[in-house]
């Protein structure tokens, strides 16, 4: 498994450099001139040339070859993909163009409120998810199990904005169970009825889409050649669902909810929008409308970054958890 | 006594050289003051002493100023003063700040607009600045002196009959150096003015205060108000020693519906009305509903500063060459209903270029194109066919914006368009991309506005002036030599009044050429809780919070009789 994990490390190189690379092609070459957010809205064509030279703009996108045959190793790593690549890959993100902040004050502000955010609505949601499922599967075609599909179906066919919308107003703006919107300073127990409707709302959009995904893997394993074995050796019910159903069922649910983590730092935009959560989740929007280039590519290497991280775990938890996979 | 404001967006930065935007401005100034402000009740705008203990002594030949500064002006307590104890404001403050606008390290939006080419030397420190990081302040800049710690004289190197309005503006504002130093770039999250109000606590969040700065001089509020304005009631506080406001609580609330929520349940003092909510609280006479008057909610409708319009590209070989296709247009747009739609009605008809509210507008002129015409639309379409040689292919309108309204907006202007037998593709851009489409001048037709930094018709006619066309502010690349002439006429006059002639002139000029189909003159709907007192917007004035009042005991019982009714 060592040798296979520092393998997937070494992989993980190239892949590192086409996404930044890939950042760079977007935003540098393709995307907007970022002089005309910091040149104002009078400045002239020449006052816009000088910002230009000032941060380097004006130098050349690509290594330029010519330098290169020519042995001017200094004048051939003078350029921009070159400076780009030495400040990413070191973190040295610099500041917001907008907000004149230090990226990663930026990034370690809104890490926790969004964490605060979406960590427990995560775990609360998977966990009733998979529950509500797993009594499905045990007790499918029952009554309940019939409302549960059907409260699903229309759980999923609710739009989420149309969710929070409702939530906020009636929860919190008519029967002022919460506060309608608000986060305090710090991490702390004080931030619990602030976060307590958004994660509940979160909870509740996730619900239908998550007990239908995992009832369905828990039926696809019920009906497995082993499980009817386990029965005609027996085994009962509930011996079936935990010890053989639910184990096998767990390569699936592995993957859903391993993906999932990236996306819990990166924050839930319509929420912290909604309720004033100052969290990560409008950051890279907010950066791409404003053509705000450093933050752009400070949030995308670090999501990649934690995004292969992600995967690599995924492919380590099969391992873990199902002993017919052996990483190799 | 707390204050309880919204902000609708996040703050960019509390450096008040670099503030760009209107959210960091609207905080920025509880904070910073600046050497000149606006009246707060006066209407039209009339700028006042502020820092400055009068109005300058300007030479005969409009190049030096000489500003004496009030004494007795301090900044707010901070640890990088000695003893933590703000020190007296003096010359000195002004001539850094200024400094720190031109210096290219610190990437101030601002310098362009307000000093570029007018300050003996302030250029030169400029380029200075692009040689090195760690700039030299000491460095004289021969424009910029202070004779004693209560004179600051500006030499020009030419006449700048705007400069008192950019020195109204906040990135003029003063600034201690031993703060900035302290600091660095990390001056932006720690913002030390002399203004009425020091913030606590770090603005970044969505919520953070601002307390009255003990430091703040002995300043009366206003004893003069326009007559509408005196009728209201605004002038029962004069003379009375301000701010009233012991605290401001800041909320950042960028979604229209927590915000009408928050209004609604009594935790803001005012508001606007979100698009929505319009009809619940707004009848059909633009009045407030008597539902929302029981709550004990007043109404404020004030005129902005401002203009709305599609552009033309002049540089274009169709719609550029072609005036009576762009009068053709401009009629067959009706407005009435635009504003109706997008607007809820709050907006007027516009007449030409030079808006309400700023000096030189005048309400009584009559606009020939922008009333709603789709016979005499046709007709001039004819003659735009002639002119083009057949007929007048597909145009192409450029839309600053993908989101649902944006949308709604340009499919609008299509179908007004297809009402007199013209095609027009809409093309949806972020906002980086429409820029940089219109700083290369590719646009055929764009969607765009204009928000006045002061009150003068100047701040709207540069838009046609034709030196400034893109990637300056001109974005319609207007280029008439007559009305540039009449421009450079103009701002070489000193006093506004006799400016007004000549603004009118170009006024028709544009009218009649048309580069701007005109859309609206934006009317501004507020909203605020009875127990508000002296609240008025001012589109000019900075730090006008600390006029209110709030009347705590007042606030208490009507939100105890609200809840007694639950």
């Amino acid at each position: 498994m060592k040798a296979y994990f520092i393998r997937r490390l070494f992989y993980l190189v190239p892949i590192i450099v086409g996404i930044s690379l890939i950042t760079f092609l977007l935003f540098r070459v393709v995307g907007g001139d970022p002089v005309d957010r910091v040149a104002g809205r009078y400045a002239t064509s020449a006052q816009k040339a000088e910002l230009r030279h000032q941060f380097g703009f004006d130098k050349p996108l690509w290594p330029p070859v010519g330098k290169l045959l020519k042995g001017d190793l200094k004048g051939f790593a003078d350029n921009q993909l070159f400076r780009h690549f030495a400040d990413t890959f070191t973190f040295r993100f610099g500041r917001s163009e907008q907000y004149k902040r230090k990226i990663s004050d930026m990034i370690k502000d809104g890490v926790l409120p969004s964490l605060s955010l979406t960590v427990p609505a995560f775990i609360i949601g998977i966990f009733l998810q998979i529950t509500i499922a797993v009594f499905c599967a045990f007790k499918q075609g029952s009554r309940f199990d019939r409302v549960v599909v059907v409260l699903s179906v229309i759980g999923m066919s609710l739009p989420y904005l149309a969710l929070i919308i409702f939530g906020q107003a009636y929860l919190a703006g008519k029967l002022k169970w919460f506060p309608i919107y608000g986060y305090p300073e710090g991490i702390g127990l004080g931030v619990i009825p602030f976060v307590a409707l958004p994660v509940l709302l979160g909870v509740v959009a996730g619900l239908g889409a998550g007990v239908r995904f995992y009832r369905t893997v828990i039926l696809d394993e019920t009906r497995a050649d082993y499980v009817r074995t386990a029965r005609a050796k027996g085994v009962g019910e509930t011996g079936v669902m935990f010890g053989h159903v639910l184990k096998n069922a767990m390569i699936p649910i592995i993957t859903q909810v391993v993906v999932v983590i990236p996306f819990l730092f990166l924050g839930s935009l319509l929420l912290e929008r909604f309720f004033s959560i100052p969290g990560l989740g409008y950051m890279l929007i907010d950066a791409v409308n404003s053509s705000d280039w450093p933050v752009i590519n400070a949030l995308t290497f670090v999501g990649a970054l934690i995004y292969l991280g992600a995967l690599l775990l995924t492919d380590l938890c099969y391992a873990l958890v199902d002993p017919r996979v052996t990483l190799k | 006594m707390v204050r309880r404001a919204a902000l609708a967006s996040k703050i960019r930065g509390l450096d008040p050289q670099d503030i760009g935007d209107t959210t960091s401005s609207a905080v920025g100034a509880q904070i910073f003051e600046t050497l000149y402000t606006y009246s707060y009740l006066e209407r039209p705008y009339q700028l006042i002493p502020l820092l400055a203990e009068e109005m300058p002594v300007i030479s005969e030949d409009g190049r030096k100023y000489t500003i004496r500064i009030k004494e007795g002006v301090f900044f707010a307590d901070e640890p990088s003063f000695p003893g933590g104890r703000g020190r007296e404001l003096t010359a000195e403050d002004f001539i850094f700040a200024w400094k720190r606008m031109a210096d290219l390290n610190n990437r101030s939006t601002n310098y362009p607009a307000i000093f570029q080419g007018y300050v003996v030397g302030l250029d030169e420190f400029r380029e200075y600045t692009a040689t090195t990081p760690d700039v030299d302040y000491d460095r004289p800049v021969e424009g910029l002196r202070a004779p004693d710690p209560s004179t600051i004289e500006i030499t020009l190197n030419k006449p700048h009959n705007f400069l008192l309005y950019w020195l109204a503006h906040l990135p003029t504002a003063p600034v201690a150096r031993e703060v900035v130093e302290s600091y660095g770039k990390d001056v932006v999250n720690h913002p030390v003015g002399t203004g009425p109000f020091r913030l606590v606590g770090n603005y970044r969040s969505n919520q953070f205060s601002m307390v009255r700065n003990e430091n703040f001089r002995e300043v009366r509020y206003p004893a003069r108000a326009s007559p509408e304005l005196r009728e209201r009631g605004l002038l029962k506080d004069a003379g009375r020693r301000i701010p009233f406001i012991h605290r401001i609580e800041w909320s950042i609330i960028e979604e229209a519906q927590p915000l009408w929520l928050a209004f609604m349940a009594g935790e803001l003092d005012s508001s606007g009305i979100p698009k929505d909510n319009f009809p619940q609280v707004i009848n059909r006479d633009k009045e407030l509903t008597p539902e929302m008057k029981a709550k004990e909610i007043d109404l404020i409708k004030a005129e902005d500063p401002s203009i709305f319009y599609y552009g033309f590209n002049m540089d274009d070989p169709v719609v550029g060459k072609n005036r009576p296709l762009r009068q053709a247009m401009s009629l067959a747009f009706d407005r009435e209903t635009y504003i109706e739609t997008f607007l809820n009605g709050r907006g007027h008809v516009p007449i030409g270029p030079i808006p309400p509210m700023i000096t030189g507008h005048r309400p009584d002129k009559r606009n020939p194109y922008t009333g709603y015409d789709p016979a005499e639309a046709r007709r001039l379409l004819k003659e735009a066919e002639e002119i083009q040689g057949g007929a007048i292919p597909e145009l192409k309108l450029a839309m600053p914006g993908t989101d649902t309204t944006v949308r709604q907006m340009g499919e609008f202007f299509r179908l007004q368009m297809r009402g007199i037998g013209l095609k027009v593709e809409v093309d949806y851009m972020t906002w980086p991309r429409f820029q940089d489409a219109t700083k290369t001048r590719s646009h055929q037709l764009f969607a765009l506005g204009w928000l006045a930094d002061y009150p003068d018709a100047q701040n709207f006619l540069l838009l046609f002036y034709g030196p400034n066309r893109s990637p300056g502010p001109n974005a319609c690349n207007y280029d008439n030599p007559q009305f540039n002439a009449l421009y450079e006429d103009a701002v070489a006059i000193p006093e506004l009044a006799g400016r007004i002639p000549l603004y009118h002139k170009m006024e028709d000029i544009v009218i009649e050429d048309c580069p701007w189909l005109l859309t609206v003159y934006r009317v501004g709907y507020a909203l605020y809780y009875e127990w508000l007192r002296n609240y008025y917007p001012n589109d000019f004035a900075n730090g006008t919070i600390k006029y209110q009042r709030v009347e705590t005991d007042l606030r208490e019982s009507i939100l105890r009789k609200r809840e007694e009714k639950r």
